[in-house]
């Protein structure tokens, strides 16, 4: 049974201005789930819908197994781990933790003992006493984690609570959420616009745009799988390469011009994309599966080096090929000059079609 | 180094400057009033003007009576201008025509107030008492604490709410527990900003005011008579009279500056 069920929930902000419209999504009991998006998606909007915190104009949400859509924020047992942290700065950080088992009257021995459980789990023992102000950005992140712990709530529900943090230790934390998630187990909901959050974190991400979900699923089948542009797009950097395309039925093969890359279709690809021929199509390929050497399969084409990053364990390079900007992810030993023009092969195998007009996937014919 | 002292010298001169007529009361206060237009600065120490003050002039009910006044407007004004200035801050009530409206009151002369106020109270027999001038204090002094408060209000996250909401508390209890306590440097200043206004009052106090309700502005304004002006104890009431002011200007001062300095600096 899914522990939180939106159905066709949307939030009108009035005049037809729709923070999130029509969302339905399944979420298991003890999922990860990942809402991602831009921002302005409605993504952070639907946390707050589950919450309770922003209301539900049409639709319904349950949470295990109870409607709560008209229900106040106290009444659906969640526990929300804002972006600010949102820590009651007149509090100390024990206080902090106390303050949501006080208002639910959980006896104060056992609210002890879960404090002393939390901080010790979140190394936050030295810190009971310190005021949110008296602490790091990482600590803040720490309280605000161990105050939705201590609740023990059937469900978290986590608003971008990574995104102030720096690099480092937004790295470190990912790893922790990761953990905790797998020791308490509880379905969790965290937003965020990070694809690398999503692909690293979620058991399933959802990929929401203009407030509607544009696909749902594990996080390796979106990314080999997209639905459409917008979700090839968005879940990697650099952005999945796209050029407009045509297929041609020659005879027996199928010929492939997109931009800089005109050539045959290997055989498996030529087998499911032969019925989309003569149609406008976007063709898509992911910067990894542009490579420096030839493979079967592979169409060569030349370009000139516009951009090189290299990054150390690997390198970016953007080339423009006949007025397309291709990107690449090549090896860290692979450094051309900026300006060098140079031959490379688009593994074929690995392609992606869409429909040119609506940017919907064309799916290979099984 | 030469900068320094330069600078100091010149922050000395600007705090005599100031503080020079509020020193010179105090002076006058505790001089002869055959002295008080002397230029000696001390030639005798008394403290016959306040003996005066107190024992012929009354001077200690007027005191009281301010006292009563302000401090009551406050406690009635407070939790009303908290309440609608949170209400402004968070839901917009009543839109941008009720914050207008809240401002608008304040840029009309208090005069033009007076008489109507004067002609309900006296219908209602609240002239020539202090529960009449509280109302009145707590009503004028009511829209523009609202102001000040919703200011402080609209600084406060609105995620702390939220938190406080799914941790298990209504929207009240929210307001209650946590945006009252976080906005307490703002909701102490406005309160000895509405202390001040009201402390320093003079037309209402005035006008609906008797003998027997007089506060210390009108007190002080009938030692001018026509016999002259009694120098001497209207500075001994001068001085009593910013004692207050300054005991919580002290008190508060850390919260005044803090508060003050609240919505700008996020």
């Amino acid at each position: 049974m899914s522990q939180i069920k939106l159905n066709k929930v949307s939030r009108d902000f009035g005049l037809g201005n729709f923070g999130v419209k029509g969302v339905s999504l399944d979420i298991e009991a003890g999922e990860f789930m990942v809402l991602l998006g831009p921002s302005g998606c409605g993504k952070s909007t639907t946390l707050r819908m589950i919450a309770g915190l922003e209301e539900t104009t049409d639709g319904e949400i349950s949470i295990a197994g109870r409607d709560v859509t008209r229900l106040a924020p106290r009444h659906r047992n969640v526990a929300v781990v804002f972006q600010s942290y949102a820590l009651y700065p007149h509090m100390s950080v024990r206080e902090n933790m106390r303050f949501g088992m006080k208002m639910r009257k959980t006896p104060r021995d056992e609210q002890d003992r879960r404090i002393a459980r939390a901080a010790s789990v979140l190394g936050l023992q030295p810190y009971l006493d310190r005021k949110p102000a008296e602490l790091s950005g990482g600590q803040r992140q720490r309280v605000a984690l161990g105050r939705a712990i201590v609740r023990e709530p059937d469900v978290f529900l986590m608003d971008e609570p990574l995104s102030n943090l720096d690099a480092k230790l937004r790295g470190e934390m990912r790893q922790e959420l990761v953990k905790l998630h797998r020791r308490v187990g509880k379905t969790t909901v965290f937003v965020t616009h990070d694809h690398v959050e999503a692909m690293t974190m979620g058991d399933r991400i959802c990929i929401m745009r203009d407030g509607r979900v544009e696909q749902v699923g594990a996080p390796l089948d979106v990314y080999a799988r997209p639905r459409n542009t917008f979700v090839a797009q968005f879940l990697s950097t650099p952005a999945m390469n796209l050029i407009e395309a045509h297929l041609r039925v020659e005879g027996e093969t199928v010929m492939f011009d997109a931009g800089p890359l005109v050539g045959p279709l290997p055989e498996r690809e030529a087998v499911h994309f032969s019925a989309v021929a003569g149609q406008e199509l976007m063709f898509g390929l992911r910067a990894e599966d542009i490579l420096t050497q030839p493979r079967p399969g592979a169409l060569a084409f030349h370009g000139t080096v516009t951009v090189l990053e290299a990054l150390g364990p690997e390198n970016l390079i953007v080339v423009a090929a006949q007025g397309h900007s291709v990107s690449a992810r090549v090896d860290r030993h692979f450094l051309p000059r900026i300006g060098d023009g140079i031959t490379l092969y688009a593994d074929l195998a690995h392609m992606h079609l869409f429909d040119a007009a609506s940017g919907d996937a064309i799916a290979r014919e099984a | 180094m030469g900068r320094r002292i330069l600078s100091h010298i010149g922050l000395i001169l600007a705090v005599v400057i100031v503080l020079f007529p509020i020193l010179w009361v105090l002076r006058t206060s505790l001089v002869p009033a055959h002295d008080s237009y002397s230029s000696t600065i001390f030639p005798t120490v008394t403290f016959d003007n306040y003996r005066v003050l107190f024992a012929e002039k009354n001077f200690g009910r007027n005191y009281m009576n301010s006292l009563i006044v302000a401090s009551l407007s406050v406690i009635v004004t407070m939790p009303l201008a908290a309440m609608t200035g949170y209400a402004f801050a968070r839901f917009r009530t009543g839109g941008r025509l009720a914050r207008f409206a809240t401002l608008a009151s304040q840029m009309l002369p208090p005069v033009a107030l007076a008489l109507p106020t004067f002609m309900l109270f006296r219908d209602f027999g609240l002239t020539n008492s202090l529960t009449g001038l509280t109302i009145v204090y707590a009503a004028v002094n009511l829209p523009f604490l609202t102001w000040i408060l919703m200011g402080f209000f609209e600084a406060i996250p609105e995620d702390l709410e939220g938190a406080a909401m799914t941790d298990g508390a209504t929207r009240w209890g929210a307001f209650w527990r946590i945006v009252l306590p976080v906005a307490a440097p703002g909701i102490a200043a406005a309160a000895v900003l509405g202390f001040i206004l009201s402390w320093n009052e003079f037309l209402f106090a005035l006008i609906l005011g008797g003998s027997h309700t007089a506060t210390v502005p009108v007190a002080l304004a009938s030692l001018q008579t026509s016999n002259g002006v009694q120098i001497s104890n209207v500075a001994a009431g001068v001085s009593l009279a910013i004692l207050p002011l300054m005991v919580a200007a002290k008190f508060i001062q850390k919260y005044l500056v803090e508060g003050l300095s609240f919505g700008s600096v996020r």
